[in-house]
This record gives structure tokens, sequence and C-alpha cells, in this order.
């Protein structure tokens, strides 16, 4: 029995020795933190827009760093949950992390506050509005159109194609779902639209939803905005294909990918898509230094999707943020990063992303997002560049 | 007690009425507080955080063992009274502009009334039909914290004021290390006062509801009383460990008090021991430590076996899991237990017993 206790305990010793000694950053290294979702609820797309964030850090290493400065991406799964963010977001503090790149809603609210004491500016792959106001969260940047400038376009293609249409918003129940809903209600009102309007939550872990359609057919829905991961939104094209109902998704960034095909099969064609992010299927520009690296390290980047190159343009951005401050001859610290960023040229991103332009009013990154159908079980291109209507 | 002795005999009432009884115990004690005392001083800002969310989450947990391990009445609703704890003391703090300390106890008998609601199910229902009692009183607490706009102001999330008493705050630089003194010092008087608890006439009913409830109706003690009275002083211990949360992390979401968060709760108590009031400390503790040390292993090995390190995010939750069965397999009493164990094995030496 002693003896097992005296193993335990020389393990834990030996443990907490080594956590002295591993991955200390040495002076001339750029650190930053990047907490993932590897492992929990939204792991799908949350994996390869983290390997889009490393891929990033290692092509910009491999081409020499920041003016000769290596960065050293620290990056661990918080497996979607906001108490082991906050605890990742420590560990990065202590490491000395001059930026932080988060991921979720949940965990980007719970960090807001914390990343204003401390100084730290912040990105993450949630486009909620509130992020975007430097009153409120002064060091979040946010790089997309948000989700409600999202709604907002969608809503203006379903009035240009049918005026009068009833429009039933599903969205994942959490604060990333709830997140455009009342935004785009007032929109209609804002804009005279003479659409109906409604939402509904769609419970996390259901197999199909009819019931949620069957509401929706009677409130006479002809369109479905959809505000959730693709795995859910491909059941609903799914549950639309086999109830054989006259129904449109039109799905927001996160439903919004190759993955939604792939799982929805036949079921995704003549869909809606509002998308930031170019699809590679969509040829521009801004996809060439993404796909020359996925050739030279042998990953196929139009496998791992739209998400890897959002990882990939969203870590362009902050990196062209850092690279200003070195060019003023600053020092690398968060309110440098925070003023540099607020004050740089729009970043030309080949036409993946709207230019990316932050000023110190305001955060928000850009307005518009492109426009797609599915069409033959291939991402294709409406409109371009769509804003919302002034 | 030394290695001859063949057990401790009292002289006196107030001698078998003590804490500790020997000189070796009364050591251990300087020395466990020399070593909380110095703890600030030895840890980083991280380790420190962690410390922190232990000394939160122990409250929470001898909390849950007052009901759970000395009264016997199973409850999945911890995650629901963690809430109503931060919520509360988040609500008062943030808009009705209470100082932090009244918000703080106010948020405690709160939560303590809303568990003795939770609790009136009790009188009727034993083992898992009260399971699922408290199972379905944790739903309808998320459900409330998610859909009642008025709460969040429809945000979804309450920010909360940062800890402050009389124009004082706490500064970002020295944030984790006053946290610790305010966390110690709350713990350390809901650990004493728990423990003193049991020596009192209610807190030996709790236990006797606990062994045989009808027997205990026989020789007198009040059914009713000792089982709502349980309900109501775990969950203020439950709210306490919830408000302290809300201040510490500054912001409030439902997404910290789902289900999972009771499971991880009873888990604490059933790897720390059952009925014991040290034991929910060193449970919380444990289960606490887990992750963060498998993420610091994965760090240290990441150069000799990146292949292990990739795949260990994935093993810390297994990990878990793993403890929690390998405790119910062969330590079901706990860490507690095991520590006596130890401590009797090294006061008998060199005999067996």
């Amino acid at each position: 029995m002693t003896r097992t206790i005296h193993t335990i305990s020389a393990v834990l010793l030996t443990l907490c020795a080594c956590k002295q000694s591993g991955n200390t950053p040495t002076s001339d290294e750029i650190v930053l933190g990047i907490i993932a979702d590897l492992t929990g609820a939204t792991a799908d797309v949350g994996k390869p827009y983290n390997e889009g964030m490393l891929a990033y850090i290692d092509d910009l290493n491999a081409k020499g760093g920041l003016k000769g400065r290596k960065i050293n991406a620290l990056s661990e799964d918080y497996a979607y949950k906001v108490p082991n963010a906050e605890e990742k977001y420590k560990k990065y503090k202590q490491a000395g992390a001059i930026a932080i790149q988060g991921w979720g809603t949940g965990d980007s609210e719970a960090l807001r506050t914390k990343v204003k004491g401390d100084e730290l500016p912040f990105m993450s792959a949630s486009y909620a509005e509130v992020l975007t106001d430097p009153k409120q969260s002064p060091y979040n940047f946010v790089v997309a159109p948000t989700y409600s400038d999202q709604m907002r376009i969608a809503l203006d293609q379903i009035a240009a194609s049918d005026p009068g249409a009833q429009v039933a918003v599903f969205h994942h129940d959490s604060p990333f779902g709830m997140a455009p809903v009342a935004d785009g209600e007032q929109w209609i009102k804002d804009k005279g639209y003479k659409l109906g309007y409604k939402d509904y939550a769609m419970k996390g872990g259901a197999t199909d939803h009819v019931g949620l359609l069957q509401q929706a057919k009677d409130q006479g829905a002809r369109f479905i905005v959809i505000q959730n991961v693709s795995s859910p939104a491909a059941t609903v094209a799914r549950d639309i294909a086999a109830q054989k109902l006259d129904m449109k998704i039109v799905c927001l960034n996160w439903c919004s990918d190759e993955l939604f095909i792939k799982l929805a099969g036949a079921a995704a064609e003549g869909h809606w898509m509002i998308q930031p992010f170019t699809p590679l299927s969509v040829a521009k520009p801004g996809h060439a230094p993404v796909q020359a690296y996925g050739k030279a390290k042998g990953i196929d980047v139009e496998a791992k999707g739209l998400h890897f190159v959002q990882g990939w343009y969203t870590m362009h951005v902050m990196a062209r943020g850092m690279e200003k401050v070195a060019a003023d001859g600053k020092p690398l610290t968060g309110p440098n990063l925070r003023a540099a960023l607020e004050t740089m040229d729009a970043v030309d991103t080949g036409g993946v992303i709207g230019p990316v332009k932050f000023s110190a009013d305001s955060h928000r990154g850009s307005l518009a997002a492109g426009v797609y159908k599915v069409d033959g079980g291939k991402i294709v291109e409406v409109a371009a560049a769509v804003a919302p209507k002034k | 007690m030394p290695g001859v002795a063949t057990g401790i005999y009292h002289t006196s009432y107030e001698s078998d009425l003590r804490l500790r009884h020997t000189r070796s115990e009364k050591a251990r004690l300087v020395l466990c507080i020399a070593a909380v005392l110095a703890l600030p001083f030895m840890l980083n800002n991280y380790w420190l955080g962690i410390v922190n969310a232990i000394g939160i989450a122990a409250i929470g947990a001898i909390g849950l063992n007052i009901l759970v391990g000395f009264t016997g009445q199973i409850s999945l609703g911890q995650g629901g009274f963690l809430a109503v704890g931060a919520f509360t003391s988040a609500l008062l703090a943030g808009r009705a502009g209470l100082p932090i300390p009244l918000a703080v106890a106010g948020a405690v008998v709160v939560t303590a009334t809303a568990g003795a609601v939770v609790g009136l199910p009790a009188l009727r229902l034993k083992g898992l039909y009260l399971a699922i009692a408290t199972l379905a009183s944790q739903e309808i607490i998320e459900f409330v914290i998610r859909r009642w706009h008025w709460l969040t102001g429809g945000q979804g999330y309450l920010e909360v004021p940062p800890l402050g008493v009389l124009g004082w705050h706490v500064q970002r630089t020295s944030f984790e290390r006053t946290w610790y003194w305010v966390i110690l010092a709350t713990a350390a008087v809901a650990a004493v006062a728990a423990r003193n608890v049991f020596r009192t006439a209610l807190g030996r009913s709790f236990m006797a509801v606990r062994d045989q409830d009808v027997a205990a109706q026989a020789i007198g003690v009040n059914l009713t009383r000792a089982k709502l009275s349980a309900f109501a002083l775990s969950s203020g211990y439950v709210g306490l460990a919830g408000a302290l949360t809300a201040h510490y992390t500054e912001i409030v979401t439902w997404e910290r008090f789902t289900l999972d968060v009771s499971v991880q709760y009873l888990g604490m108590i059933i790897v720390g021991g059952l009925g014991s009031i040290a034991g929910s400390i060193y449970g919380a503790a444990l289960l606490m430590l887990v992750p963060p040390l498998l993420s610091a292993l994965a760090d240290a090995i990441r150069d000799a076996a990146p292949f292990l390190a990739d795949q260990l995010p994935a093993l810390q939750v297994a990990a878990v899991g793993v403890v929690i069965m390998v405790f119910l397999l062969f330590e079901p009493r706990g860490l507690d237990r095991l520590w006596r164990r130890v401590k009797d094995y090294f006061g008998y030496w060199p005999f067996r017993y």
C-alpha cells in the first residue's frame, strides 16, 4: 500500500518538475496561445480550423518568422468547455503569450473581461456582435462579418427572392445559436420586409428534426435559416428531402461547408449558404499560398475544407498586426498589438474574405460574405462579397 | 500514537470530544498550515489558479458530501444549485449594487432555501427515485437560466463586478494570490464548520437517517427536520461555492452549471470518501489535478513520444473516469480511508494490527 503511495507521489513530483523545464520559450520567440476544440462538441470543424492556424505559423516560421523572430504557438484542446478554456488561458498568460486565438462563443465571452484586464488581443471563430464593440470588448477582434450581419445578408437574399415568405430560424441552443436571432427580427422591421419570422431551438444530439420541421410547416415556412454546425443542419436537409417539403435551407457560416454536403448527400442540392470564407471549390487568388503549403507538406487541403482556410487567414490577420508593430519599431506587447491592429491598412486576403480593416471605434473586421448554392455536390458561387443592405 | 501503544484512551469527556487526539495529528496540522501558507509563494499564477479552483470545488464537494455522504440522500442537482448561488450573487452585486460579501451571504441563503424546496420530495422518495427527482431539479434550473431573459438581459451571460470591499479592488497583477487567501479563509471556515456540525445533535441525526431512517425515527429523530435541514445546509455550501465561482471568474453563463458538473462533483466525493469532510477536499483536489497534470505530462514527453502527446487530450477525459472506477473497485471509501490505512500501518508498525 505505502509503496503505491510512494510511487504515486514520486510520479506527481516528477511531473511538477517536468513542467518547469518543458516548453519554456526563449526570449527571442513570440509566444501565442491557441485555445482549440479538438475533442469537444464542435471538434469536426474545430480541428481543421486549428490545423489551418498551425499550418500558417509553420509556413511563417519556415519563411524566417517575423523579422527573424519565430512564433511559438502553444495550442491545446479545451473540449469546448468554458472552465478548460479559462485554465488554458491562464497557462498561456503564464507562458508570456502576447495574444490569444480562441474558438467558441462561450469561451470568447467568458474570457472577454480577462483579456481586457490583461491587455491581450484576442481573436476567435465566434462572430458575435458584442465582440466587435471596442467600448465593451477593447481587446477582441472579429475578422469575419458577425452572425447578425450574416443573418441580415440572408434575410436580404430571401426578401429579394420571395418578398412575402415565411422564415423559420433553426438555431443551436446556446449563446452561439441565439446570437443573430433578435437582430434578424429587428432587421426585418428596419427594412420594412414583409417576411414572417420565427425561431426554434434545435435540441443537441437529436437524431432527427421532424418535429421542428412540422412546426415550421405549420408556420408556412419556405426558408429555414440555420445557425448551427454542419451535422445537425445536414440532418435537417435529409428530413426535408424525406418529407418532400418545399423548403430551402439558408446556412450561416458554421454549416456552410463541405461537411454539410458530404453528410446530407443528394439532399443538400439547391440549398443556400452564407459563408464569409471562400471555399476551395471557388478559386480565388488567396487560396494559392494555402494550396502551395499543402502541396509542399503532402496535406490534402481540399479534404480539410474551408475551415482550414478560415484558420489560416484568421492567423494571417493576427500576424499582419504583429508585423506592423515590428515595422513601427515598437516592443511587441498586447497594447501595442491592439494599436497596430486598429491602425494597420486593410488586410488583403486575395478574395478569400473581404478586406479586413479594424479601427479604434470598430473591431468589425469585414461586413461582406459570399452567397453560395449547392449544385451537383459542390459549393457554387452565386454572388461574391455581399454586404447587408444599407 | 507510539508503536507500542494499543490504542487511544480517553480519561475525560473533553479529551473524547477533541478534534485532534494525538501529538502526531497536531504535528501534521502544523505542517499542513505551514504548507498552505507557503503555497502562494512557491507556485506560479497558472498553478495557483488551479489551486484556487480546487478550493472552490472543495467547498462545493463538502456541501454535496453533507447530503450524500452523511445523510444518504443522493443528489444529481449540484450543478443547478451552483448556478443558483452564482446567479444570485452576481445579480445582488451587479444589479442591486450590494457589497460583495453581502451578495455572497445572500446567495448562500437563497440557495439554501432553494435546496430545502427541492428537498421536499426527499420526504417521500429514496434511492434512485430521489436521484431522478434531483435530476429533474437540475434540468429545471438549467432550463430557467437558459431561457429566462431577465436574468442576463437577453445576452446569455452575466458580467460580475470584480472582487472588492469598501473601495478596495483586486488587482490584475496579484489576482490569483489575493483570491488564494480569500478562498483559503472561506474554505477553512467552511470545513471546520462542517466538521463541527457532525458533533452536534443535528449532525448526528443526519447520520442516523443515512444508516436507517426508520430506526432513526423510532428513536425520536424528526425525519422531516433532519432531511430538509440536510438539503438546506448542503445547498448553502454549494451556493457559497457557486457565488465564489461567479466572482472569481467574473462572468456567469449557464454552460458552467450543466449535468456534467453534478456528475463531476459526485465523482469527487466518491474518490475522496463518502461521509468524510477531509475526503471531500482530497477528492476535489485529485479530480481537478488530473487534467492539468496529464497536460503537463503531454508537454514533457512531446519530443520523446509525439504520438502519445497527440492522444492525451482524449486521455484526459478518460483518465477521470478511470480514476473513479479504480476507486469504486479497490477503495470505495475513497482517499480518506486510504490515508487512514497508511497512518494505521505506520502507527502499528512493526505489527500488522
